[in-house]
Formats: structure tokens, C-alpha cells, sequence
């Protein structure tokens, strides 16, 4: 084979993209994964990071709520590092019909979720944020999940066993021949180098993008765009994820997650070409203020971090163009049987929590398309980083009395903490006061993980997600990334961009404490830095 | 407790406005939460132009060096911005050629000094540039914890080093004509900076560190201990928390640390409480408001009117700004209060004629004093 020659072609660095490149990189094939800008910027790094436990889809869903159940028990074991099992509640108020609770425990065990009523007082002292005048609460075992992490690790994994990533290339035209797909065309956004790939097999897993690249390798895939928007609060207020026990609404989960908690979510239809750049509006703000503050009346005095918003990657059945009939489901299509594309493949739809299911399905058909035979272990398989249960207990190991810091980045980077530096002043000085990384961690994500800007670096690392929004850390890292990468001018531009991307999300929700730190921010940038 | 002033924010506005009033025989306090604009200073006064002898004597009497040489700082990402007055030890340059060969010398594990921005940006100008680290075993002490390497720490650290910083330099120095070092000298001795540029054959830029400003810091503290020296009393770490106004007139104002005693001016106050990062201005969802007297202020009803979309641009929230007289008397309700002045960024945009930023902070304390003494 050549070097330019794979197996199989993965487009789309989302979840679902580097969970099927592992997948596939475990069955022995030989993968490449194409992201046109870094992992998780779409969906999967753009929802509330709740480890579902199905519960909310138990009711009208049986479906997704199975599948839920079951692989939120899978992803506690291969994906620990990742998780955090915080356990959930889901609160009657006042003003919900307490007789929809019978309903939601009996539908949650139906599809295999444990569902426990508990006091009102129980769930009070589970968790000291919840509304005090609730009037029901269901115990569920929702947890939280970092998706960056997780995709992150799958990727590492995938690479670990021969896969190869490039990231910031984007897919310019598929190469045919006759009615088969053989490989892709590519364009690096970094170098503008040009590259052709080839393999017999390619997956289009690019969530709602993915309407865009079907129609590119001639094929036709109704996606249906749906913005969620969600608040990122500067304190984790609660330790279980607090949930409304009534028909799925907006803005009923809050779920905490590393040192804050995030408030979520609306659902609007949007255009497509609004995809590329969905902003939070002021409507949806106050929404989620109100909402929020329902479930944990402490919300309505916490700093607010930042707003975002993602997009659910829906798609349509392919009998109702109208689009009525939505599927929230996993969606695998094989465009050879659908469209008579051979060596094409599409994996959409579902879900954070369904992505090594819906990596399974697509690597079953793949597998099958080239006639391999091997049986799918990302269920039993750790993840790299996950091969210990709890942080603590790998902190520990690595360095009998770790610090803050190095507890930290056992959080993050579970076992493979071991590869960080540490143990000298130089490689322990902190770069990110807030979130306690050090020069060491930040070096192990440049030499490993696929960095080429501060934001990427901040997906790995949580560089810059803590309350000062990367006012100090982003120069600090800036610096250092200057060094690994040669090039100080490509990252002055690099800081400049980081600066405006957390902008975005601070000033929909800019007013107090956010705005005097944009205020000192912007200062301090334009008159004193001079950038 | 009794004042004739009494002067709320400790800023560079507080202190001017402090320093002129006690300078003037007035008996004055300044009531101060400890933060403020001064620590994360550049070093140039943007928007003062050549300075009366006044301005210049103010600091020259506290200690604070200043000099008037209209021309380009080299900022601390390698880039120039334009000024004309600027603290001594902060050079200002007639062109951005600031020299031909330029040694850039940083503390090894100092993350806050921009050694590789600097060099890229003067080698853009087509200057040479070589970037040396210093090691000094005091400093290694400080790296002991993870977050100490930064700017106040190392300044309260090496200026006793000063002699052994020109030695090291002096090593490394080869055939450059211009030496640049951060700006962590003379925070306690103020005459440090001259010493290393006496001590070093090459010219000595000092550019700037992230925050806190160490020029920044040293210079509220001058102005404070000048401030106190002529008899003002400072409140620091206090905050005002209530104000008692009568008829358009303020009363007294009871502070956190004295919350029994409250603090009266028989013949004025000062409202010199700074932007958003201070206080001075309070926005929430709804509003932008005065937060000590609920004063009336300058800005936009419609939130998303708040905000430019790039970060880069012009921020029409930093526009906004207490409401005065044009003799800088607080508005309430449209009428001005009889005896409450404003002073320093609190105003925002709304009095243009004064500047902004440390220019406004000064000119507008200034104006406010003179008019207290019926100037």
C-alpha cells in the first residue's frame, strides 16, 4: 500500500468520527481521519456533557432510552477518565403534575433504567442547590461526560494503532471511479497544500455537515437543523444532575461538569447556512436564566461564564421531505443500496451518548463492505487514560503525594498523566491559574494530541474554560505553543482568534462579574499588550 | 468622623484630586477597595499632551518620574503604540527602529514576559534579535510555588539583585546596542531602573509584563504615601455601602470596615470610583447604574446595543458613563447634587473635552479640585 493509500477514509473529527476510526483502527484496518477545522467543534462539543441515563427519553422514546442505559454502563467502564458519575434527580415543582412521576419510573423500567422515588427531603439533602419546594424526586443514574476528553482519547486511541488524523484539512471533491467512491481530494487550512486520498471505503460521520458532503459525493441526505443553546455558569452549583420530571422541555437540565455547571437547553429550527455560526440571542438567554434558576434557585445570583449554542444533527426519513417525520435515532446509511454510490457510507443522527454504537453499526458495515471478520471490542476495551477508575487512585500511583495540580491533571488525562513532566519547577509552573494546568500538561497536548492553536488547546487542556475566560493563560500558552510550533507570527494571529472566540461567548451574557472581566480583558489586549 | 473632602476610589484619580486638595490646606480621606486601574498601567498617559508645570510637579513632589518625549512604546507583544508622556523608566521612541541589535533578556520560568512576541515583532522592523534567559538561584526559590513567578513576587525579589542582573547581562551582552529586560525593576527602590541602565554598555528598554503593572503598582504607591505624607487619610480595603442624601445633598457615607461611624464632608465628595473593574459602574441584564448613589447614567436601553461582536473593535459599554454638570457635578434624576464632583473613567465618554483613560483620570481630578477650592 501507499502512503497515501488507507482501508478506510473518515471525514468528520466529531465523536462519531473518532469513535469509528477506533473502532475500525481496532478490527485492524488501516484509517484516516480528515477534520476540516479540530475535533469536537460541532454537536459533540456543544451540548450540556450529560452522561444520559435515558431516563428523559423513557416515556416517548422506549427506543433511545435503551440504548442509553446500555451505553452509559459501557462508557463508565472504557471511558472513566472522562466521566463523572454524579447520579441524577428528576424534580417535580409545584406547578407539574406529580402524577407524570408513576408514569416516567414505570417507562424508565420498562427500558432497564433504575428509577428510585426518594423524599423530597432526601433529594434536598442529595443535593443542598435543588429547589426546596420541590414536591418529587426520582434518583436515576445520569452522570457527566466531557466530550473534548472523550474524543480526544478516541482519536489517541485510533492513532496508537496506526490511525492517522489530519486535522484542519478540509475535503474539497470525492474521487471516483464510475459509481464507486475511491478516495477524496483535501486542502490543508493551515498550508493550503493539496493531498488525495485513497480507500475503498468512505464514512461521511460529519453530524449535520454531513447533508453538505453527501450532496458533494452526489447523494442526498435531508438533515434537519435544530439549535440548542445552552449557559455555562462560573461555579459548579450542584453536584447531581438536576433534571425536570415532566415532558422534555427547554432549559430543564442542569448538569455539572469539571469546576462549573451548564444550563440547558432551547430547541429552535435554524437555517442551514447558519450552521457555521450560531449565535445565542438575548431571548434565549433570559430563557435559560429563568428556567435554570426553577431547578436551583442559587442560579439567578451565580456569575455566568459563557453562552453557547450547538446544533443537533436531525435527520429527515426519507420518505417525508416535508420533514415532519424527525428521527432522533441512530441513522447508517449505505449509499450503494440507497443511492447505487458504491465505497460510501453515512453515520448520523443519534447522539454523545450513542457514538460507539452508531461507531459499531458503521464499522460493521464497513467491515462488511471489505469482507473482514472481527468482532467489535470497544465496549470492553478501555480507552487510553481509562484503564483506572477513579483520579485519585491514579494520582496516587503516579505520584504517591500529588498536589492539587497534579490531581488535576489526573482528571483530565486520567493514567496518561503518567507521560506528563513533572517533578521540577520549570515543567510544574502554572500556565492556567483557574483550572490548575502546568507547562508540563500543556507540553504532553502540543507532543501528543494534535494541537495547532490555543482553542485546540483548550479543548484538551481546559485552558482558558475557567473563570478569567483565558485572560492570562491564553499569552502564557501562546508563548509556549510559539516554541513548538517555530512560528510566533502564526500565533500571535492564533491569540487574536482565541480573544474573539471567547468573546462570542461571553458578551450575550455580558453584564456583572463577565463584564468587568471582559472590560479588564479588552483593556488590558488593546492598551497595555499592545496585541 | 469628619472630612472638609471626602474622596471615594483610591484610583489616580482619588489621589490626584487627594493630593491637590490636601496640597491646598483641605482636610480629606479617600476611601478606597484596593484595586484600581493603576496595577494593570502601561507606563504612558494616552491622551495628555504636553503637560503643565502643574501635572509635572504633582509627581515630580511624589516621587513619580515622568517625562514628555511625543514618540512610540514598545508594547509588550513587540508591537508600538504612540504617546507622549510616559513614566521615566518607560521609554518612548522617536521611531519603531528602536536599534540595530537587540539582546531580549527574560527570567528562566517567567511565562509573563513575551521574549519570543518581542523579537518576532522587532525583527519585523528589521532589527536583530537574540533572546537569553537569566537564571538566578533567588528567583529558582520563588518557582518553588507553581504560581509565584509573577510580576510583583519577582520585582520584590530582585531589586536588591540589581548589581548582579548588570553582571549577568553584562555576560550575555555581545555586540548588541540595545538590551531589553521586563519591567519588574524598582517597585521598593525607584532608583533601580537607572542603576541597570548605567550598569549595561548598551541602551535599556524595560517592557511591559502582564499584569500586575509593576511601573503601575509603584506608582500608586508613591501617590499614596505622598497623599498620606500631606495628612490625607486613606481607607484602604474599604468600601462605601450606603450614601445619605438630602435635598440634592450628600450628607455622609457609611463604609463597610466603619459601618457605625459615618463618614461626613462639610464642603464636598468625590465620586472617583472607576469603570466596570472597579465598581464605579454596575450593569446587569437590565441596566448600567451607580451603585453608591444611584446616579444617573449615560448609556444604551437595548442590551444588544451593549456589545461590538469583535473583540478588537470598539466597545460601545466602555462609552458609558455617570452623568455631570459641565462643572463635573453628579446628575441624579436630571438635577445635579450640590456638592458630589465626578472624577476619572466613572464618566466614561460623557465629558470628551477632559480625554480618557489616565489623561481623563487626571485632568477631570484636577478640574474637580480646583473648582472644591472655588478656583
Amino acid at each position: 500500500m501507499k502512503p497515501n493509500e488507507f482501508d478506510v477514509i473518515i471525514i468528520g473529527g466529531g465523536i462519531t468520527g473518532a469513535g469509528t476510526q477506533r473502532d475500525c483502527a481496532m478490527r485492524g484496518l488501516r484509517t484516516l481521519l480528515i477534520e476540516r477545522s479540530d475535533i469536537a467543534t460541532g454537536a459533540t462539543g456543544r451540548n450540556h456533557g450529560l452522561l444520559h441515563s435515558g431516563a428523559r427519553y423513557a416515556v416517548n422514546d422506549s427506543e433511545s432510552a435503551e440504548e442509553c442505559i446500555r451505553e452509559n454502563m459501557i462508557l463508565r467502564r472504557i471511558a472513566a477518565h472522562c466521566i463523572d458519575e454524579t447520579d441524577g434527580l428528576f424534580i417535580t415543582l409545584p406547578e407539574d403534575d406529580l402524577g407524570y412521576q408513576q408514569t416516567f419510573v414505570d417507562a424508565c423500567r420498562k427500558a432497564g433504567i433504575s428509577a428510585e422515588i426518594i423524599d423530597p427531603d432526601l433529594a434536598r439533602r442529595l443535593e443542598p442547590s435543588v429547589n426546596p419546594s420541590l414536591i418529587g424526586a426520582v434518583k436515576v443514574p445520569d452522570g457527566s461526560v466531557d466530550p473534548f476528553r472523550l474524543c480526544a482519547a478516541n482519536m489517541l486511541d485510533a492513532k496508537l494503532r496506526g490511525g492517522q488524523v489530519r486535522l484542519q484539512t478540509e475535503v474539497t471533491g470525492f474521487i471516483k471511479e464510475g459509481d464507486t467512491v475511491v478516495g477524496v481530494h483535501t486542502r490543508s487550512r493551515l498550508t493550503g497544500e493539496e493531498a488525495d486520498y485513497y480507500a475503498p471505503v468512505t464514512v461521511n460521520a460529519c453530524g449535520i455537515w454531513g447533508q453538505h458532503m453527501a450532496e458533494m459525493a452526489g447523494v442526498k441526505v435531508n438533515m434537519f437543523p435544530a439549535k440548542g443553546a445552552l449557559l455555562i455558569f462560573a461555579h459548579r452549583v450542584n453536584n447531581v444532575v438536576i433534571n425536570r420530571c415532566r415532558k422534555p422541555s427547554n432549559a430543564d437540565i442542569l448538569v455539572p461538569g469539571d469546576t462549573v455547571c451548564i444550563i440547558g437547553t432551547t430547541s429552535t429550527r435554524i437555517p442551514f447556512e447558519e450552521c457555521d455560526n450560531v449565535a445565542v440571542t438575548p431571548d434565549e438567554v433570559d430563557l435559560l436564566i429563568t428556567e435554570g434558576a426553577k431547578l436551583a434557585p442559587s442560579l439567578s445570583e451565580t456569575r455566568i461564564l459563557r453562552a453557547y449554542a450547538g446544533v443537533r444533527p436531525l435527520v429527515s426519513a426519507d420518505d417525508d421531505p416535508s420533514g415532519r417525520n424527525i428521527s432522533r435515532g441512530i441513522v447508517c446509511l449505505d449509499h450503494e443500496v440507497r443511492d447505487g454510490l458504491k465505497g460510501f457510507i453515512t453515520i448520523t443522527g443519534g447522539k454523545l451518548m450513542t457514538y460507539r454504537l452508531m461507531a459499531e453499526i458503521a464499522t460493521d458495515l464497513v467491515c462488511k463492505k471489505l469482507g473482514v471478520d472481527k468482532a467489535c471490542e470497544t465496549a470492553e476495551t478501555p480507552l487510553p487514560g481509562s484503564e483506572e477508575k477513579s483520579y485519585e487512585a491514579v494520582a496516587q500511583k503516579i505520584w504517591e503525594a500529588p498536589t492539587t495540580a497534579q490531581k488535576a491533571a489526573a482528571s483530565r488525562m486520567g493514567t496518561r498523566a503518567a507521560r506528563i513532566r513533572t517533578g521540577n519547577k520549570r515543567d510544574d509552573a502554572l500556565i492556567c491559574e483557574c483550572e490548575e494546568v502546568s507547562v508540563g500538561e500543556i507540553n504532553a497536548a502540543i507532543d501528543r494530541l494534535e494541537v495547532s492553536t490555543l482553542t485546540d488547546l483548550r479543548r484538551r487542556t481546559r485552558v482558558g474554560m475557567g473563570t478569567c475566560q483565558g485572560e492570562f493563560c491564553a499569552c502564557r500558552a501562546a508563548g509556549l505553543l510559539a516554541k513548538a510550533h517555530g512560528c510566533v507570527e502564526r500565533e500571535r494571529r492564533d491569540l487574536e482568534d482565541f480573544l474573539q472566540e471567547r468573546w462570542k461567548g461571553n458578551f450575550p451574557i455580558g453584564w456583572g462579574d463577565t463584564l468587568r472581566e471582559a472590560e479588564y480583558t479588552q483593556w488590558v489586549y488593546k492598551h497595555v499588550l499592545g496585541l | 468622623m469628619k472630612y472638609d473632602v471626602v474622596i471615594i476610589g483610591g484610583g489616580l484619580s482619588g489621589l490626584v484630586a487627594g493630593i491637590t486638595l490636601q496640597k491646598a490646606g483641605k482636610r480629606t480621606a479617600i476611601i478606597s477597595t484596593g484595586q484600581n486601574a493603576l496595577h494593570f498601567f502601561s507606563g504612558t498617559f494616552e491622551s495628555l499632551q504636553e503637560p503643565s508645570q502643574r501635572i509635572k510637579d504633582l509627581f515630580l513632589e511624589a516621587g513619580v518620574r515622568v517625562h514628555y518625549n511625543p514618540g512610540v512604546r514598545l508594547t509588550p507583544m513587540g508591537t508600538f503604540k504612540e504617546a507622549a508622556l510616559s513614566l521615566e523608566d518607560i521609554d518612548l521612541f522617536p521611531s519603531e527602529k528602536i536599534g540595530k541589535r537587540v539582546l531580549i533578556v527574560n527570567f528562566q520560568g517567567y511565562h509573563d514576559f513575551f521574549s519570543s512576541f518581542l523579537a518576532e515583532g522587532l525583527e519585523k522592523q528589521g532589527m536583530q534579535c537574540r533572546v537569553r534567559f537569566l537564571n538566578l538561584p533567588e528567583l529558582e526559590r520563588l518557582q518553588q510555588s507553581p504560581s509565584e513567578m509573577r510580576s510583583v513576587q519577582i520585582a520584590r525579589t530582585v531589586d536588591p539583585l540589581w548589581e548582579k542582573v548588570v553582571q549577568e547581562v553584562r555576560l550575555l551582552l555581545k555586540d548588541e546596542d540595545t538590551v531589553i529586560l521586563p519591567q519588574v525593576f524598582g517597585l521598593a527602590d525607584t532608583s533601580v531602573p537607572g542603576r541597570i541602565r548605567q550598569g549595561i554598555p548598551a541602551r535599556v528598554v524595560f517592557a511591559g509584563t502582564l499584569p500586575p503593572s509593576v511601573p503601575g503598582v509603584r506608582t500608586q504607591i508613591l501617590l499614596r504615601k505622598r497623599y498620606q505624607l500631606l495628612g490625607g487619610t486613606y481607607l484602604m480595603g474599604d468600601e462605601v455601602v450606603r450614601a445619605h442624601v438630602h435635598e440634592g445633598v450628600v450628607h455622609s457615607v457609611a463604609t463597610k470596615n466603619l459601618d457605625s461611624h459615618y463618614v461626613e464632608a462639610s464642603e464636598a465628595f468625590i465620586l472617583s470610583t472607576g469603570s466596570y473593574f472597579s465598581k464605579g459602574l454596575v450593569a446587569n441584564p437590565f441596566r448600567v447604574y451607580e451603585p453608591v448613589f444611584g446616579l444617573d447614567v449615560e448609556y444604551k436601553e437595548d442590551r444588544n446595543a451593549w456589545y461590538n461582536p469583535s473583540f478588537a473593535g470598539d466597545q460601545p459599554y466602555m462609552h458609558f458613563g455617570v452623568k455631570a454638570s459641565a462643572d463635573l457635578l453628579a446628575l441624579k434624576d436630571g438635577e445635579p447634587l450640590q456638592n458630589l464632583y465626578v472624577a476619572g473613567s466613572v464618566l466614561g465618554d460623557t465629558h470628551p473635552e477632559f480625554g480618557s483613560a489616565a489623561g481623563q483620570a487626571i485632568q477631570s481630578a484636577l478640574f474637580v479640585a480646583d473648582k472644591i477650592l472655588g478656583l
